[in-house]
């Protein structure tokens, strides 16, 4: 079972996000704050990995299985329009519960955005 | 250097509370759903809130912006000669959100533990936790949040 799922992110997925969580945090549009910190273009909110992987999820094991746990950790920036690959690899499935590994990778450059990083489903 | 000062680590404990002024909304959860490009009919409609958008959402805390431009919750602890990181985020989903319910978030300061990175660089590692509950007190998730001050 392939699990793979990639998606770009582009500049007015970033404001529509930004507006969507309440977070006007300025490193994710702001030209001028970007670059008096050595940034040349905006960084995509980290936070909007979570979402990411709890739709990658739900594509993979479809629309009734329920995400319990969620956890990831941040080792990269990412940047707007860059895509990113959310990859998944099943490591425990038993009596209706699956545990996946996740990591979510820059399709460009092949760097790691997100990693380590787990879920546990419940399964209809 | 050590950046797990004396009046830091009293501050390990401090806990705040934010209820959301309405419901969470279907607007709202819509308007996540376009954003994070979900095509779950569920979540398009509004009727049932993506498992995350509570972990990620400022909408309860009705803070004003800060200079940088954020409104969400925060400690503001004062750690010189640092920058601060994102370390990431363990998210635990007790019960589905829908639009009638007012989220309440209480976030604690669960800890500060200083380490010195392979490279020799001193951090501090901050971890939270926000339990969000609905307005019957029902625990809908629980959010483990780590940031890291790292020495510049």
């Amino acid at each position: 079972m392939s699990l793979v799922r990639e998606q770009k992110i582009e500049l007015p997925d970033m404001i529509a996000y930004a507006g969507a969580t309440w977070d006007w945090h300025k490193l994710h549009y702001d030209a001028d704050y970007l670059r008096e910190r050595g940034l040349d273009r905006p960084v995509v909110d980290g936070q909007v990995f979570g979402a990411y992987l709890a739709i990658a999820l739900r594509e993979w094991f479809g629309p009734d299985a329920v995400i319990t746990a969620l956890s990831f950790r941040f080792k990269s920036l990412v940047f707007a329009g860059e895509t990113i690959r959310c990859v998944g690899t099943v490591v425990r499935e038993e009596a209706g519960t699956v545990d996946v590994d996740l990591r979510v990778e820059v399709v460009e450059g092949g760097r790691i955005a997100v990693a380590p990083a787990s879920a546990t489903l419940t399964l209809p | 250097m050590t950046l797990l000062t004396r009046e830091l680590a009293a501050r390990i404990g401090e806990e705040r509370v934010y209820t959301a002024p309405e419901p969470l909304g279907r607007a709202a959860i819509r308007y996540f759903a376009l954003a994070t490009g979900d095509t779950d009919p569920a979540h398009l409609a509004g009727d049932v809130a993506p498992p995350t958008l509570i972990c990620e959402t400022n909408q309860y805390a009705g803070l004003p912006r800060d200079a940088d431009g954020y409104a969400g919750h925060g400690w503001h602890l004062d750690v010189p000669g640092t920058r601060l990181v994102r370390g990431g985020n363990a998210y635990r989903f007790e019960r589905p959100v829908g639009p009638d319910d007012v989220i309440t978030a209480r976030w604690k300061l669960a800890d500060m533990t200083e380490r010195v990175t392979g490279g020799g660089r001193t951090m501090l590692i901050v971890t939270s936790v926000a339990t969000y509950t609905d307005q019957a007190g029902r625990v809908l998730a629980v959010n483990e949040e780590t940031l890291i001050h790292v020495a510049r």
